[in-house]
């Protein structure tokens, strides 16, 4: 009997002891506290699927970097154009083809000039003129008062110009579509006048970090303004085929039959086509309808369109044509999966119509997938864009998006590689911190995937 | 499998007549005529209409394409080389055949290339030589043809000036070079990764395991046992291969100026050669469909479990 209970005991138990030699510490058979209780306790809240799925993407350091990536990216192309004080589309006058940190001759502002010129450009308003305004000390009398300031090569964007051989000063506001109206002669010296006051000259111009192009716009700020119209266009795209896709892969799942076959023959066709010959077509073709369409309709729609341009518009409509056909399949096969499954029946025995079928239980249940092939859809569609737009479809200026940007670049390649490489750098980083999310995201909502 | 391939012949035609029906619809709906140019009169447009038919009803010049591709008659050229027949300049000087040996060559290097490098990385799972694998396949599947391509080009042709800029009509071996390099380059990662993932699959099969326990080497498990078995999705991925590779031409042919398919195409497409725009997508449907039926064949070879019979999953 004493060897059985030792067999049982997880305890050392000395078999030359009796029972009762043991010590009995009494306080080991009070009840548990609640907070004893508590301590030992294995019931957990449940954790639910997106919880469980949240968890397991922040552990994914390499998913997690690339969201990082990703969201410093659309920082660069959000709010990037606050921070810098060049405009996309704006041409700026005599800093053209720059490298990247140059400044052009003219390209500084002369600021806080007291009394009634509140703003100084010196500014190439007519050919030839630069050159007067090399490097030095300048010296000139204004309204009684005689200022001084110096210009490094570097510097002067506004007041002081040049004309007739005269320097003269010009309020901005004198300045319309680059005539002037009214200007003051400047009484140059070559000596420091007595009582001269000293200008401020700002020498530091915000620079192109990336140059600018042969129109004098500025890189950055146009990879900035890219980027955005490339990742808008990619969610936009892929949100259109993860409409169509799942409407059409789960009508077509769940009807079955003729209605299955039909639909799917049509899909292999889809897929047969070749699709960049279609697209390339269909976004000639569709350019000048949409634009008449444009200018002829008022509907708050056809404005809404107008503002995004024909280009991008026939890139949405090649999307909502062509590139559905993955999703819809994947779609199809998880709602044959489904269908058979007991919930489903149970909502067709209490009289549910398929729509609500469709809606209220298979679409849900494949929500995980919609997510992954959304997500890996952006990147894909970025892509595509990118290519129409290298070829000179799609975007069209003034409008930019990363592919059209590479494309402007293309004609001066060998002698300003900077101007593709760096669009081009933005683009790949984009795509592959998007599909770097897009793995994560699939390892997190599909853990039967994971290896 | 006779009846099989006739089954999928006969789709394959139907599949060719639709693709035909959207270019001609779409085609023709493009605003303008080949025929107008600054100089040309309504009389003038009028003429050269009849001359080539497009003064008939669209269904009858609809019929018109069928019956003629039917007999191998692609027809001539309306406008960029007028009145010269579409198949001479499609396959007689060399537009076809250059995108085709650009094409060929960067299919072999990526399957040449890509799943040796993914047997590489699946059987030195874990080392460096994986992890580095990784990191550039991941990479590479993200880089844009056209930055590839012109970095390349930058770096090698410029820099360097190792390699021609202009690749021209590919005269010498070191034209190839980088236009195949910038239209593999995808591809190989891609097909890398895929070898690589479908390889760890297949390893941790039984099979594989019975193979070790008879003490059959390493080597030889990778290349014999499991190379066979983690094919399968690769070559599924070699159908679409073929349309990818056609894409990317587009972009390399404008980068390294190749007078090759992609190119003409847009400027056919530009110009409204109607004639041209119907045979080169024709052409490359065809080379598309082939190329799916050779890999679905391919499949039953490699994996005689695979029935052709239905296309279900």
């Amino acid at each position: 009997m004493k060897q059985a209970f030792a067999k049982f005991s997880p305890f050392q138990v000395d078999p030359e002891k009796v029972w009762a030699d043991y010590e009995l510490n009494y306080s080991d058979f009070e009840p548990a506290t609640d907070a004893e209780k508590e301590s030992v306790s294995e019931v957990r809240q449940s954790v639910s699927y997106w919880r469980d799925a949240a968890r397991r993407f922040r552990k994914n350091t390499v998913s997690m970097v690339a969201l990082f990536v990703f969201l410093a990216i659309l920082v660069f192309a959000f709010l990037g154009p606050l921070l810098i004080p060049y405009d996309y589309a704006n041409q700026y006058r005599s800093s053209q083809k720059l490298g990247p940190f140059e400044y052009s001759k003219q390209e500084a502002l002369i600021k806080s000039i007291e009394g009634e010129v509140d703003c100084m450009f010196a500014t190439a308003l007519q050919p030839g003129s630069v050159t007067a305004l090399d490097p030095g000390d300048y010296y000139f009398k204004y309204k009684g008062d005689t200022y001084s300031f110096s210009l490094d090569a570097k510097l002067a964007d506004s007041v002081i110009v040049l004309k007739d051989g005269d320097l003269s000063i010009v309020k901005q506001s004198d300045i319309s579509n680059g005539q002037i109206k009214k200007s003051t002669p400047l009484e140059y010296t070559s000596e420091v006048p007595d009582g001269a006051k000293q200008l401020k000259v700002e020498s530091k111009v915000f620079p192109h970090v990336v140059g600018t192009d042969s129109q004098g716009r500025d890189i950055l700020a146009r990879t900035m303004y890219g980027a955005r119209v490339s990742i808008i266009i990619g969610i936009v795209a892929a949100l259109i085929v993860l409409i169509i896709g799942s409407i059409y892969g789960a009508i077509s799942g769940l009807c079955g039959g003729t209605v299955d076959f039909v639909m799917m023959r049509i899909v292999e066709l889809i897929y047969s086509v070749p699709e960049v010959l279609i697209v390339l077509l269909l976004q000639v073709v569709l350019k000048d309808p949409l634009q008449a369409w444009f200018d002829s309709s008022n509907s708050w729609f056809a404005n809404a369109l107008s503002t995004l341009g024909a280009g991008i518009v026939s890139i949405f409509i090649t999307f909502g044509l062509l590139y559905w056909v993955t999703l819809a399949r994947i779609v199809r096969g998880q709602v044959l999966m489904l269908k058979k499954q007991e919930f489903v029946t149970a909502a067709t025995a209490l009289g549910a119509s398929n729509g609500r079928i469709i809606r209220r239980h298979l679409l849900p249940n494949c929500v995980g997938q919609l997510v992954i092939t959304t997500c890996l859809q952006i990147p894909a569609a970025i892509f595509l864009e990118s290519f129409l737009s290298f070829l000179g479809l799609g975007v069209s200026a003034p409008m930019a998006s990363l592919g059209s940007l590479c494309s402007d670049a293309l004609g001066t390649l060998t002698l300003y590689p900077y101007r593709l490489l760096f669009p081009g750098a933005i683009l790949t980083i984009i795509v592959l911190s998007l599909n770097l999310v897009g793995d994560g995201l699939r390892d997190a909502l599909d853990p039967r995937l994971k290896k | 499998m006779a009846i099989y391939i006739v089954k999928r012949l006969a789709a394959a035609v139907a599949t060719i007549l639709v693709i035909m029906a959207i270019t001609f619809f779409l085609m023709n709906t493009i605003p303008g005529s080949p025929f107008l140019t600054e100089k040309s009169t309504p009389q003038q447009i009028e003429l050269a209409n009849q001359k080539y038919g497009l003064d008939k009803p669209l269904i009858v010049q609809f019929k018109n394409y069928i019956v003629n591709y039917a007999h191998g008659d692609l027809g001539v050229s309306l406008k960029m080389q007028e009145g010269t027949p579409v198949k001479k300049i499609l396959f007689g000087q060399g537009k076809f055949v250059l995108s085709i040996k650009l094409g060929v060559c960067a299919l072999l290097v990526a399957i040449c290339l890509g799943i040796p490098l993914g047997c590489l990385a699946a059987y030195k799972r874990g080392t460096w030589i994986d992890g580095l694998l990784r990191v550039l396949t991941t990479v590479g599947v993200a880089i844009p043809t056209f930055v590839l391509a012109s970095t390349l080009l930058v770096a090698f042709a410029v820099k360097l000036n190792w390699l021609p800029t202009l690749s021209g009509s590919l005269d010498s071996w070191k034209a190839y070079i980088m236009p195949v390099i910038s239209l593999s380059f995808y591809d190989v990662c891609y097909i890398a990764k895929l070898t690589r993932t479908s390889m760890l699959d297949a390893i941790n099969q039984d099979y594989i395991r019975t193979a070790k326990a008879k003490g059959v080497k390493n080597k030889w498990i990778v290349l014999k046992h499991a190379l066979r078995n983690s094919l399968i999705p690769v070559i599924t991925f070699l159908g679409p291969l073929a349309a990818f590779i056609i894409t990317g031409s587009f972009v390399v042919e404008t980068i390294f100026s190749v007078p090759g398919l992609g190119k003409y195409f847009i400027q056919s497409v530009i110009n409204r050669d109607y004639t041209i725009i119907m045979a080169t997508t024709v052409v490359v449907s065809v080379l598309v469909i082939v190329m799916n039926l050779v890999v679905d064949i391919a499949y039953k070879i490699v994996d005689p479990r695979i029935t052709l019979s239905s296309t279900d999953e």
